[in-house]
């Protein structure tokens, strides 16, 4: 009788564990961030599931307009993912390693909108876009200085003109610029394309 | 009323008038269920009391749990808030890193 309790007990756990697992979205940390973490001067990380997003939501009180916006955007969201490491000198990290990380958050979902590299400072920029029937669900920003590393993974729908309400946190409605840009580029290599 | 009669009822009178001794161990029944009733009274309030702390005890317990609560609560929002608005300046700085790069390889595209 006590086996039989113990092999339910046992059941039930291997079968809650990967329910557990599902319910947040959110990727383990990449292997390459710890050795990242290890060489930064500098590191911010920031992990906030759907619940967690709903609790801070809770203490955005709408003092103002910007903050009001900040809780609208965030409600909606599954996860937010982010890193953020500062060296002090140059060539604390590899291409490989850039690559491997890339990879690592890389799903046959996402597509990328922006992917740049410079030989000449080092520089890489990935911008991808989860889409789901149309919808942006997801954004994923991987962007590499020679001393600076940063990574974001928002996960959920995002709305660009909600983005662009984000006065107070600049860069975000620069999002809307960015889409405009990898855009104007489309269109310009549609048309030197139609020249050709 | 006829003399004899009054006379009966003035006998019976009389004697229910008549000063008697108290029963043996009266003074002491007396003071004994007097003092009792002291105790008994004097007990009640004490059991008043205690209840009454008790309940100012618990509501004390309760309410400090309560605001204890309150105050981890607001505590853990304000840092949760706090980590929401690092991600977004964090994704506010990369955003506009992308944004100068793709901006001056468009001037630069267009020279």
């Amino acid at each position: 009788m006590k086996n039989r309790i113990a092999i339910f007990l046992l059941a039930a756990a291997a079968l809650a564990t990967p329910a557990l697992a599902q319910t947040s979205p959110l990727p383990l940390p990449s292997p390459v961030e710890k050795e990242l973490a290890a060489r930064a001067s500098n590191v911010t990380e920031v992990t906030l599931g759907k619940n967690m997003l709903a609790f801070a939501a809770k203490f955005m009180n709408g003092k103002d307009k910007d903050e009001t916006n900040t809780r609208q955007l965030i409600e909606g969201l599954d996860g937010i993912y982010v890193r953020e490491y500062e060296f002090d000198k140059e060539g604390q990290y590899s291409m490989e390693q850039i690559e491997q990380l890339r990879k690592y958050f890389e799903t046959s979902e996402w597509s990328p909108i922006v992917r740049e590299r410079e030989r000449k400072t080092g520089e890489t920029t990935d911008v991808m876009v989860k889409l789901v029937n149309g919808e942006t669900r997801g954004m994923f920003i991987l962007s590499a200085e020679p001393k600076e590393l940063s990574i974001v993974l928002i996960l959920g729908p995002i709305r660009m003109d909600e983005l662009g309400k984000l006065k107070g946190l600049g860069g975000l409605s620069a999002l809307g610029d960015v889409e405009k840009n990898t855009q104007g580029k489309a269109k310009e290599k549609d048309k030197k394309g139609g020249d050709q | 009323m006829e003399p004899e009669s009054i006379d009966d009822f003035e006998n019976e009178l009389r004697q229910s008038l008549e000063r008697r001794p108290a029963p043996p161990g009266f003074k002491r029944r007396l003071i004994e269920r007097r003092s009792g009733r002291r105790t008994q009274q004097q007990r009640g309030h004490a059991v008043l009391w205690q209840r009454l702390a008790a309940s100012v005890a618990l509501a004390c317990v309760l309410g400090g749990g309560l605001a204890w609560r309150h105050q981890q609560e607001q505590r853990q929002g304000e840092a949760a808030r706090q980590q929401v608005l690092t991600a977004l300046r964090v994704t506010s700085h990369a955003l506009n890193k992308v944004n100068e790069r793709l901006t001056s390889h468009g001037r630069a595209d267009q020279e």
